[in-house]
């Protein structure tokens, strides 16, 4: 059993969540500026645990919010991996087996998907913007959600998506993350803005899909 | 001011915009300038759209040219649509707020500042 | 006229730090002290300090930065003023130095350019660089740097037949040229491919000002830079005469319209132009003795049209050069060895005194891994406003 394996008795299969189907997210590769391949595609149950447990070093790393976001995703991805969120998924990018940034969010049904962070571990290398549009793809083009739910805890995130996408301000909108005003991405919005953000070439190719079987958090995380 | 001017040299008749203290001829030193309304038609010399605006702009992207009026003046500007932007076009200058200025006093004024906002004809 | 030249140089790693901006100065000041030996306390023999810097007071909410630097230095009571001529500032500084010396008021001055741009987020940076365009006529509209060097390459395009690629050539080169210089903000080679391929260009190297794109211009960096400039008849005395002596053989600056517009043709650089033919005049020099320059890169297409402006390259040619690779290190008229604005990174008021300090190295031979062989000349062009106020400079050690 792994480190957050439960034992599902009758009561701990109450308290699990009911899901809509996750389909799968298609793997694909992203042609980052410095010539790397950056494989993206769903992280399995150990590489989460690994990603929980990697990022927690920057619990205390103020610049630009790393502190929050961190704290955040340590505990959504506990949800996930001990049942307690439901339908969240984790997204990551690696180049050559090492984990360049991560995207996660959630399904709230079949229509509404709920995007919670994106972090970038390997920065100027536009791998933050790349997979946050991955994820989106994932909620519009594979599950086919009509919208999705997004606020931004740091300047950067509001730059990125709130005004590069032009989201809608719908802040009576109860967004998880809480506090923070509510942004919508519409598939409208998606449609608009897809051809330029979204890029990645599928089937990945066989070598990245190869050189990223095994990944590993970066040794020593500069950002 | 929403009526943007071009300034004659009392002197030798030389157009400007913005106003100048001088007269930029070199071979005059005029100080006096009447001021005259800078409007209508003009050419569009080149442009850019910006997609990374500075503090202050809510948008995705906002369009500027430089153009040169009938008169020869020529004045930089807002573009006021998306479509079908081509150096060498026609246009056709209005006047609309370009900026909204926070002043900082003891409570915040916002200030309107008009300026061109060029169109299609 | 007195020779003044170089003794020493100091250069702060450029990119995002968390140095303050004073304690920055400092550490590029005390660099290039310790390069030529220069002493504090009694022992110092600085007459003026010159620090050039943009933002100081309005990013940084630092004012009076080099009488502040003269104090942490202890080298008062030298004497001490802040000069801002926009990004030129830095070379601004050093001008100073060098007419402060010629003139003979002084004998040593030391000439530091800094900027902590990072402080604040990339709009409000974006911003602030902006207030130096015209105020009602261009600044108010929400035009920035970015916007200005979108319109001006979009006029080389059609006048020159200079193509997007052409800027990425350039990038590439001068990411290439930072991976060896250590000082660099951006030390990363980038793959021509992968920012000018049409099937994921946008996400790669996405439009920032039509037709500009992300690799076509700096990033925001912070740093710090600085030369302690001596007079050749004094360099013995004031004990520097081990060092080598990088004369400073022509420094001048010109100016152009405030308003961009205004320019008899926008696509000119005319204060580059006029600048350089100050300098190499001053030099008693041609564009055919200069061995290594280092230009202006905020934008790519800036590099370009001053190699053509400065007389390096003919009018129209230096987009040409930059594809035949003329400008690389071992090419015939290499052009930021340092890695330029682009890739070694732009910290406004620094980036003057950083590429005469590449220049420095050059001439001394110790740009290793980016060292022209035998080179005795080397031009610098730092481009204050968009072009409005331009300082170029000559070191020589012939």
């Amino acid at each position: 059993m792994g480190k957050y394996d439960i034992l599902v008795d009758e009561m701990e299969a109450k308290l699990r969540p009911p899901t809509i189907g996750l389909k799968p997210y298609e793997p694909k590769v992203i042609p980052l500026t410095t010539g790397e391949d950056m494989l993206v595609r769903p992280a399995s149950r150990e590489e989460t645990e690994m990603v929980l447990d990697g990022i927690k070093v920057l619990l205390d790393h103020q610049k630009d919010f790393y502190d929050i976001v961190s704290a955040r995703i340590v505990a959504e991805l506990l949800g996930m991996l001990r049942y307690r969120v439901q339908d969240e998924y984790l997204l990551i990018g690696c180049v050559d087996g090492e984990i360049a940034g991560i995207v996660n969010g959630r399904m709230v049904n079949e229509k509404i998907g709920m995007s919670y962070h994106t972090m970038t571990l390997k920065r100027g290398a536009r791998v933050g913007a790349q997979l946050f549009a991955a994820k989106m793809e994932y909620h519009f083009d594979f599950m086919n959600q009509d919208e999705v739910w997004i606020v931004a805890e740091s300047p950067n995130g509001f730059k990125r998506w709130m005004i590069e996408y032009e989201l809608e301000s719908r802040p009576q909108c109860p967004h998880e993350l809480g506090g923070v005003p509510t942004f919508v991405l519409t598939r409208a919005l998606w449609e608009k803005h897809k051809a330029n953000k979204n890029v990645g070439i599928r089937p990945a190719f066989e070598d990245a899909i190869e050189a990223n079987k095994v990944v590993h958090m970066p040794a020593k995380i500069s950002v | 001011m929403e009526q943007m001017y071009a300034y004659k040299c009392k002197k030798c008749g030389k157009l400007h915009h913005p106003r100048y203290i001088v007269c930029q001829n070199p071979d005059c030193d005029g100080r006096e300038f009447e001021a005259l309304p800078l409007e209508g038609k003009c050419k569009l010399l080149t442009w850019t759209r910006v997609y990374n605006l500075p503090e202050g702009y809510m948008m995705p992207w906002l369009n500027f040219g430089v153009v040169e009026f009938e008169n020869g003046v020529r004045a930089t500007g807002q573009i006021g649509f998306d479509d079908g932007i081509e150096s060498g076009m026609e246009l056709v200058s209005t006047v609309g707020v370009v900026r909204t200025r926070r002043i900082l006093y003891k409570e915040s004024i916002d200030c309107e500042e008009y300026g061109f906002i060029f169109q299609k004809p | 006229m007195r020779q003044v030249g170089i003794v020493g140089v100091g250069h702060t790693k450029f990119g995002k730090s968390n140095v303050p901006f004073l304690d920055m100065l400092c550490e590029a000041a005390l660099l290039a002290m310790d390069d030529a030996g220069a002493k504090t306390g009694r022992r110092n023999v600085i007459d003026q300090v010159f620090v050039g810097s943009m933002g100081a007071g309005m990013v940084n909410r630092v004012s009076g930065a080099a009488s502040a630097v003269v104090d942490s230095l202890n080298i008062r009571p030298a004497m001490a003023e802040t000069v801002e001529n926009g990004p030129a500032s830095g070379a601004s500084a050093v001008k100073l130095g060098v007419m402060a010396i010629a003139s003979g008021m002084c004998d040593c001055v030391l000439a530091i350019g800094g900027e902590a741009m990072r402080e604040v987020s990339g709009w409000e940076g974006t911003d602030f660089v902006a207030t130096m365009l015209h105020p009602t006529a261009e600044y108010k509209y929400g035009l920035t740097l970015p916007s200005f060097a979108g319109m001006f390459t979009r006029l080389c395009m059609t006048r020159f037949g200079v193509e997007s690629k052409d800027l990425s050539i350039v990038s590439v080169k001068n990411h290439d040229n930072a991976c060896q210089n250590p000082v660099a903000h951006i030390q990363r080679p980038v793959v021509l491919e992968r920012i000018t391929n049409p099937t994921y260009i946008n996400a790669t190297n996405p439009i920032v000002a039509d037709p500009l794109r992300q690799f076509d211009m700096c990033p925001v960096s912070d740093g710090a830079a600085a030369v302690l400039l001596v007079a050749k008849d004094k360099q013995e005395e004031l004990g520097f005469g081990h060092k080598p002596f990088v004369r400073v053989a022509g420094i001048a600056s010109a100016t152009d319209t405030h308003v961009v517009a205004n320019r008899e043709n926008p696509s000119d650089l005319l204060a580059v132009r006029l600048s350089a033919e100050k300098a190499y005049k001053m030099a008693g020099m041609k564009p055919e003795d200069i061995d290594v320059a280092e230009l202006h890169d905020a934008f790519q297409i800036l590099e370009i049209e001053e190699s053509e402006e400065t007389g390096l390259f003919p009018r129209g040619q230096g987009h040409i050069a930059a594809r035949n690779g003329d400008t690389k290190v071992d090419g015939k008229m290499p052009i930021n060895t340092s890695g330029g604005l682009k890739a070694k990174g732009h910290p406004l008021g620094a980036t003057g005194v950083s590429q005469i300090i590449e220049l420095v190295r050059q001439l001394r031979g110790e740009a290793a891994g980016r060292q022209v062989e035998g080179a005795k000349t080397g031009l610098a062009i730092n481009f204050g406003g968009f072009g409005n106020n331009v300082v170029a400079t000559i070191l020589t050690t012939k």
